[in-house]
């Protein structure tokens, strides 16, 4: 597993973003005054750890190879003596954590709510600024819209500034309101694709499941808000017990009254957190009832609108089917298991979540010769 | 609820087929007509139509967004000209039976661009804002001046990122320097195949020699070139048909999986001498049989063909934004996107306006590469090239997938005003029509299998094509 967040030595008080040179700067060669203010560079390499210098001054990093960091953005806490990943330059997978506060309780919540905040937007702009030449980063929680007077600043300064970053904002959608609209408007919306949850066209079954009264029908209003303000919406559905047989009739939905999404995303569970919890009332075996996800995704797509499958191991898709399923359990999550030695298919599966159990679910699973 | 206007038209199982103005469609009987008409909807019939978004609650609800939504997606936005269609020389090599109008014999003077006329098409070239654009090369026969093709590609190469070039030839004369230039992978190969060998002899090569010039240099090319590289086109004679089963075992034989059955066009005079009546009633009968027959080859074969077409209108009837082919475009400007330039240096919206006005009948250019495009005719031409507001197709069911042909109905009839009904372009677009939403509302598995195959899915089902009882 890809560690995301690693252990420092810094002297400092406050916590800060720094980026790391690993290869460019080396031996002191060049001064550092061609630095970037916010970096450092790899002064020497000991058993004691990698020593950085720089504006941002002297930090040591412990227990990772500097080769593997080369180009990382950190959020460093000195007095924890740790530093969080916040942009690891050699993966596609970066996500800003927000919040970890949510007005939803989700039945399968991978990242169950907390109480406890600390507002990160400074340092997630510096940290932005310094991303890579056309990455997408991520943001996500908790709900970041419950702080979206910052998330939206902090959306339209980085696009402003960053011509080539995008993102990808994973938000439950409760709460866009008609006077977000100028907000809104001044973020380049052909950067940003919000993933929003829709778990049935049911409202119902999709209030039982996000465990919020009157969710639906919130949720509902915001699209249109969104479809008005020409946003791209990823609409998101977590496959589920409660929600399959449901599934054909939001196709149906989406092709009538949602037509205006960009994508759709039938998704498998995340073994983790609430999904950990309620695993076996909620866990639907797909490798075995494919034809409800089959029925929804051809119907979605025959009428022009792009459809996905996402966290699907390649080997419970039918092969139709497979081209639709892209490797999308990010690195740091990413494990393969022993059914999948030999798999001609593995170069291109996202295979499980690291915490997915032994006894897996999915009652035909195993290698593609 | 609000219900959006309906309009319906009797399908010939004698059920209803509704559309609203957004393209939402279901089929249901002369019952709900009623009710709907006499404003008697049952508590079933509201929630059908809720459902399938045919209807709001207030202004900006999701359901009106929707609609709106899906009506803006709908209409056709003037674009960035990025296809340009070149006409560098009207002399050719062939003498085919339908194609009087628009070429010159091989030795004639006076019909290929001058250094001129290829100075200004360049400059016009130049003038077009970037990344990319396409170039299609008519004729003619476009590789009789494979000198000229030669300088108009090296010169978008180097100002476009992005460019691709499409050859339409007969293939009958290759040499290494023609061959070379088709060799380049940004360059494709579009030519005539009538079907099998008789038929292409008949309607083209007139010789036997001729046509085995033609069959070897095809065979050439389909064993040289990737896949997708070469694409052939028939075209029809509705008095005397090809035999469609050889027809697409030919197709197939050379790799061509798409086919565009096109009636052979015959300009002016030879229209109406060469054809006789109900033209119209005969062709749309044989598209149909073609459709049913290429749905019982593909089931049998298991090998997907298709007629380009009929998969456009499919898809536009299903889709948001699928207006590609620019018949079904709606409003359809004309020089917004792509222009055609003959071989004098004159513009002309289409290529069937190039051939009007060179019969005389009319003169349909809109500039010259000289003067540059002649906006005010344009806008003359533009004026009719929607079909919003014409009298016959507000009521029309298939009106949000339709669109217009100005060129057409002016080359058939003299003019623009004509009743929808009466026209060849309303008769061919309500039999297309008629056949697509036929088919989406079988419920047999080879029409399934091969819809699913032309829209690009997996598989079919009924889900597709709403039934309100
Ligand atoms: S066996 Fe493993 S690698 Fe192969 S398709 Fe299944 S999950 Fe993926
Ligand atoms: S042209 Fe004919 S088929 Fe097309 S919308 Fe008008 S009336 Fe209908």
């Amino acid at each position: 597993m890809i560690p995301l967040r690693i252990k420092v030595e810094a002297n400092a008080d406050q916590p800060f973003v720094v980026r790391l040179r690993s290869f460019e700067f080396a031996v002191g060669e060049q001064s550092t005054e061609q630095m970037n203010p916010f970096e450092v560079a790899l002064e020497r390499v000991g058993p004691e750890g990698a020593d950085y210098v720089g504006e941002g001054g002297p930090i040591r990093i412990l227990g990772i190879d500097p080769s593997k960091v080369d180009g990382d953005v950190l959020l460093v806490n000195p007095r924890r003596g740790t530093a969080d990943r916040l942009i690891r330059s050699a993966s596609q997978h970066n996500t800003f954590l927000v919040t970890e506060r949510c007005d939803q309780v989700c039945l399968m919540c991978s990242q169950p709510p907390k109480n406890h905040h600390v507002d990160l937007f400074p340092h997630f702009e510096t940290a932005a600024l310094l991303a890579p030449e056309g990455a997408t980063i991520g943001i996500s929680g908790g709900e970041p819209t419950l702080f979206k007077t910052q998330l939206f600043r902090f959306l339209e300064r980085v696009l402003l500034a960053r011509p080539d970053l995008s993102f990808h904002v994973l938000t439950n959608g409760q709460h866009f309101d008609l006077d977000d609209w100028e907000a809104m408007s001044r973020i380049d919306r052909g950067r940003v694709v919000w993933g929003i949850p829709l778990y049935s066209c049911d409202p119902a079954v999709h209030d039982e499941i996000v465990g919020k009264t009157g969710a639906h029908a919130q949720l509902l209003e915001n699209l249109a808000l969104m479809c008005r303000l020409g946003a791209q919406v990823e609409l998101r559905t977590v496959l589920m017990r409660p929600n399959a047989d449901w599934l054909p009739l939001l196709a149906r939905f989406i092709i009538s009254t949602l037509p205006f999404i960009r994508t759709w995303a039938v998704m498998q569970m995340e073994n983790i957190g609430f999904g950990r919890m309620n695993w076996k009332t909620l866990f639907y075996d797909s490798s075995e009832g494919f034809d409800v996800v089959s029925r929804s995704i051809d119907l979605v797509r025959s009428r022009g609108i792009d459809a996905w499958l996402y966290n699907f191991p390649l080997c419970t898709v039918p092969e139709p089917y497979r081209h639709l399923a892209p490797a999308t359990i990010s690195d740091w999550k990413r494990a393969y298991r022993e059914e999948c030695d030999g798999c001609s298919l593995k170069a291109r599966c996202g295979g499980f979540f690291e915490w997915h159990p032994a006894n897996h679910g999915y009652s035909n699973l195993g290698a593609i010769q | 609820m609000n219900v959006w206007p309906l309009k319906f038209r009797e399908m010939s199982d004698g059920s209803v087929l509704f559309s609203d103005d957004a393209g939402e469609f279901f089929k249901s009987s002369h019952g709900f007509l009623d009710r709907y008409a006499t404003d008697n909807l049952s508590p079933a019939d509201e929630t059908f139509l809720k459902e399938g978004n045919h209807g709001f609650d207030k202004e900006f609800d999701l359901r009106w967004t929707s609609f709106a939504y899906r009506w803006a997606r709908r209409q056709s936005r003037p674009t960035r000209m990025n296809y340009v269609i070149l006409v560098p020389t009207l002399r050719c090599n062939l003498a085919c039976g339908y194609c009087q109008v628009s070429r010159a014999p091989e030795t004639a003077r006076g019909f290929d661009w001058s250094p001129e006329t290829l100075a200004g098409v360049l400059s016009f070239l130049d003038s077009l804002e970037g990344p990319d654009i396409k170039i299609e090369f008519q004729g003619g026969e476009p590789l009789l001046r494979v000198d000229i093709l030669e300088a108009v590609r090296d010169f978008c190469r180097e100002k476009f990122s992005q460019c691709q070039f499409v050859v339409c030839t007969n293939l009958q004369r290759l040499d290494t320097r023609e061959w070379a230039f088709l060799d380049a992978d940004d360059t494709v190969i579009s030519t005539s195949l009538d079907g099998d060998r008789v038929t292409h002899e008949r309607q083209r090569t007139h010789g036997s020699e001729v046509t085995g010039a033609f069959f070897r240099n095809l065979e050439a090319a389909v064993s040289r070139y990737p896949k997708g590289k070469i694409s052939a086109l028939p075209t029809v004679d509705v008095d005397n048909p090809p035999d469609f089963e050889a027809l697409l075992d030919n197709y197939e034989r050379y790799g061509v999986r798409s086919v565009y059955l096109r009636p052979i066009n015959h300009q002016g005079f030879a229209r109406k001498i060469q054809q006789g009546d109900n033209v119209l009633a005969r062709w749309n009968r044989l598209h149909c049989e073609f459709i049913d027959l290429l749905i019982a080859r593909n089931r049998r074969t298991g090998r997907f063909m298709e007629e380009y077409y009929f998969s456009q209108c499919l898809k536009r009837v299903l889709r948001l934004n699928a207006d590609n082919h620019v018949d079904i475009r709606n409003p359809n400007f004309f020089a917004s996107d792509y222009v055609v330039i003959d071989h004098d240096g004159r513009f002309y919206p289409t290529d069937e306006a190039r051939m009007l006005s060179r019969i005389g009948r009319i003169d349909l250019s809109i500039g010259d590469v000289g003067t540059g495009i002649d906006r005010a005719k344009v806008d003359v031409l533009n004026s009719g090239a929607l079909n919003h507001f014409d009298p016959d197709c507000i009521h029309c069911a298939y009106q949000p997938f339709c669109g217009t042909d100005v060129i057409d109905d002016i080359s058939r009839y003299g003019r623009i005003d004509v009743p929808r009904p009466d026209t060849w372009f309303c008769g061919r677009h309500l039999s297309l029509f008629d056949k697509v939403f036929e088919l989406l509302y079988r419920n047999d598995e080879p029409t399934r299998a091969s819809l699913a195959a032309w829209l690009g899915v997996a598989g079919c089902t009924g889900d597709l094509a709403p039934v309100h009882p």
